[in-house]
């Protein structure tokens, strides 16, 4: 076991997945301090075990998947790249390896905005004036890259100054969302607004593997449950009807994450992903939504239940699923691109 | 094959790339290209038996490159084996004979067989002269392997086999058979199975076809008392089962189904291009999405190869291989009849059929990739068991 791994013990995962879970209509209310201080702490030794770099990044989000691990992960890693296409972002770059720096991309106003294109944007000189709407951990982190218009300006902007205001949305993943006001806020312009897409392929790529990670922890919930629940006289697990789908759900999630995996290889050799990218991301998040929905079924009415951890899958898988696009515009996405491979 | 990721995938040698692109030049020769063309416009009640073309991949060691040079292979390893039987199938080349002969019954001998029966078959087997096929399913014994009935005896230093065999291919044209039967009685059902190399050619052993709707026919194979010597055991008496079970994990990388269901993929989205529903969303998101769940096979199919080249095969992740790509087939083939309507259920003998009539074709074979080399609810069973600890 990887020493990332063994941060994500499945040990952990109960605690992990309970993290920063607000009450049900907590409306502004930020996590209790205590979460605050875990969630600081695994941060800081993911990055002394040097996780926020490199290219073992796909599988730490996979292993964060079982545990439901909220954090600013996949936003980080994914400005990241855009900050390092710009080529002048070195001392930053740094400080997000040593787990110093943490970054929201905010590329919707509207909760239908696809990634693709990313909402409106006002530039003017270096300030910047627009809504970004279900943008993740943005009271906690320490600077919005703001994606905007469809040649993309890439805006890099501090999240401590006057004219930033945030507001966690109550939503059914009950985390951290945020809508963000930007009036006329202070933001260095990047560069690298050509590699967005990029970007974007290989951040869903990442969430791709999440999300089968996310199915994963699903299935092992499920399974779990099944040999110690006993009905018509034996333990559920001896219900082949149950059995079959489960193992379903199972071959689904390594084929996916298998599919992420060799994507991301052939990306680091330079190869256009946007194709596969897309198709991972709409078959892991049709996955996983449907693996946590399982979960709460197999659960029987206990799943249902805010003690039982299949809620939380269910809950959040469905927020994690339309991070970086819904599957139906990214199916939509991908038909696109295949027509365009078979021009004839 | 639409841009594979394989292509770009850093995992293989330089070596191993450079192999494919030869393999690649191979298939892409006139005589191949002339040939799978003629194999596509074969009549009725003709099927693909001992080609050419295995004779020409046998002459380069090809047809099994995986194996030792002194039995007829090349030497190399699993990814070179994959990569043949990949480019074989997308050029159009029928490799049931050469899963069944090389895949399945050389591997078998090779893993498991004497020095004398590697040399007495394995030679032959590599240079595409000799067929092999596999005798193990029974009228009433598939999938509940344990219940076969065929029975060999003890008859002096030898053995006596006699049953009935069904549903197994191209064994009309086999030279021998890998044939499973009941040594010893047991309560167990899976005690007491031998192995044996089955002359197919002997006095005593009756094939006859057994009509279906594909193209390639079935057989019954009787067997009426043939005389077999302790030189046609395959490993040790009574243990068939754990030799049987051990032998088709390594067959099941999922690779082979993959690439058959890549090529009927792409010859829909041929046709989806060319009719012009490739540009309509309606037809265009449903191919996107098989073509992702493929591409998803693929890559898992490619890994279970990586695993086996390293001597390190996963059970529980094959049975996911094969089971994730033959639930493919079927989707693929309706979604051919939506791109081309009643023109993808012409038969290549109407003469206006699409594709040569390969998508009608692959329509009625379609339903035999769940069930061929353990079925899709074996392989649940295998993944809930072995990989979940359930049931």
């Amino acid at each position: 076991m990887t020493a990332v791994a063994e941060l994500f013990h499945p040990d952990l995962n109960p605690t992990l997945r309970r993290l920063g879970e607000r009450p049900r209509g907590a409306g502004r209310a930020g996590p209790s301090e205590e979460d605050r201080q875990v969630r600081e702490s695994v941060w800081a030794t993911l990055a002394e075990l040097d996780g926020l770099r490199g290219p073992g990044l796909l599988d730490t989000a996979e292993l964060m998947g079982p545990g439901l691990y909220q954090s600013p992960f996949l936003d980080t890693v994914f400005a990241a790249e855009l900050l390092a296409a710009d080529g002048r972002f070195g001392a930053e770059l740094d400080r997000i390896a040593a787990g110093e720096l943490t970054l929201a991309v905010a590329m919707r106003e509207h909760g239908t905005d696809e990634p693709d294109q990313p909402a409106a944007l006002t530039v003017a000189r270096d300030r910047v004036t627009g809504v970004r709407r279900f943008v993740a951990f943005a009271a906690e982190v320490d600077h919005l890259l703001v994606v905007g218009g469809q040649e993309p300006v890439l805006a890099l902007v501090p999240v401590r100054q006057r004219g930033v205001r945030t507001r966690r949305q109550d939503d059914l993943g009950r985390g951290d969302l945020y809508e963000v006001v930007l009036t006329g806020a202070r933001a260095r312009l990047l560069t690298s607004g050509g590699h967005y897409a990029t970007a974007l392929a290989n951040a869903r790529l990442r969430l791709a593997a999440h999300l089968a990670g996310i199915a994963r922890g699903a299935v092992e919930l499920s399974a779990a449950h099944l040999k110690d629940r006993r009905a018509f006289g034996a333990p559920l697990a001896r219900q082949q009807v149950l059995a079959h789908r489960l193992a379903a759900l199972a071959a689904r999630t390594t084929a996916v994450l298998t599919f992420a995996r060799t994507a991301a290889r052939a990306a680091g050799t330079g190869a256009d992903v946007r194709l596969p990218a897309a198709q991972a991301l709409f078959l892991a998040a049709d996955l996983a939504r449907e693996a946590a929905a399982e979960a709460v079924h197999l659960h029987g009415a206990r799943g249902l239940t805010e003690e039982c951890d299949a809620s939380v899958f269910h809950r959040r898988a469905a927020v994690t699923a339309l991070t970086l696009g819904t599957p139906a515009g990214l199916r939509r996405l991908a038909a696109t691109l295949l027509a365009n491979a078979h021009t004839v | 094959m639409s841009a594979s990721l394989l292509d770009h995938d850093p995992v293989l040698t330089p070596a191993q790339v450079e192999f494919r692109r030869q393999v690649r030049a191979f298939f892409a020769e006139d005589r191949v290209r002339e040939l799978a063309e003629e194999i596509a416009g074969y009549p009725v009640g003709t099927e693909a038996a001992l080609l050419p073309v295995y004779r020409w991949l046998g002459e380069r060691g090809w047809l099994a490159p995986n194996w030792p040079v002194e039995y007829g292979g090349a030497g190399l390893g699993a990814v070179e084996a994959a990569i043949v039987t990949e480019e074989m199938t997308l050029a159009g080349i029928p490799d049931d004979v050469h899963v069944l002969s090389i895949d399945i019954v050389g591997l078998f001998l090779l893993l498991k067989g004497t020095e004398q029966q590697k040399r007495a078959h394995l030679p032959a087997l590599a240079a595409g002269e000799r067929i092999a096929t596999v005798l193990f399913t029974e009228p009433e014994a598939g999938s509940d392997l344990a219940a076969l009935r065929t029975r060999a005896v003890r008859d002096g230093d030898g053995w006596r086999l006699s049953g009935s065999k069904v549903y197994n291919m191209k064994s009309q044209y086999g030279d021998v058979a890998l044939c499973a039967a009941r040594t010893s009685d047991s309560p167990v059902g899976m005690h007491g199975i031998t192995l044996f190399l089955l002359p197919l050619r002997s006095p005593g052993v009756h094939v006859e076809p057994v009509p279906s709707y594909a193209n390639d026919r079935f057989n019954l194979v009787v067997i009426d008392g043939v005389r077999l010597t302790e030189a046609d055991v395959i490993g040790r008496v009574d243990d068939g089962w754990a030799l049987m079970n051990e032998m088709l994990q390594l067959e099941r990388t999922g690779i082979d189904f993959h690439a058959k269901a890549r090529r009927l993929l792409d010859l829909v989205l041929r046709r989806a291009a060319e009719t012009g529903r490739l540009a309509d969303p309606a037809y265009a998101i449903p191919l996107a999405e098989l073509d992702a769940k493929l591409r998803a096979g693929h890559a898992l199919a490619w890994q279970m190869v990586r695993d086996l080249g390293e001597h390190n095969p996963d059970p529980v992740a094959s049975a996911m291989s094969k089971w994730y790509v033959t639930e493919l087939f079927q989707p693929i083939l309706t979604a051919a009849a939506d791109i081309d309507g009643m023109d993808a259920l012409l038969t290549a003998w109407d003469g206006d059929a699409p594709a040569l009539g390969q998508l009608e074709a692959g329509y009625r074979f379609g339903p035999s990739h769940r069930l061929a080399s353990g079925t899709s609810e074996v392989m649940l069973m295998l993944i809930a068991t072995n990989g979940l600890g359930l049931l």
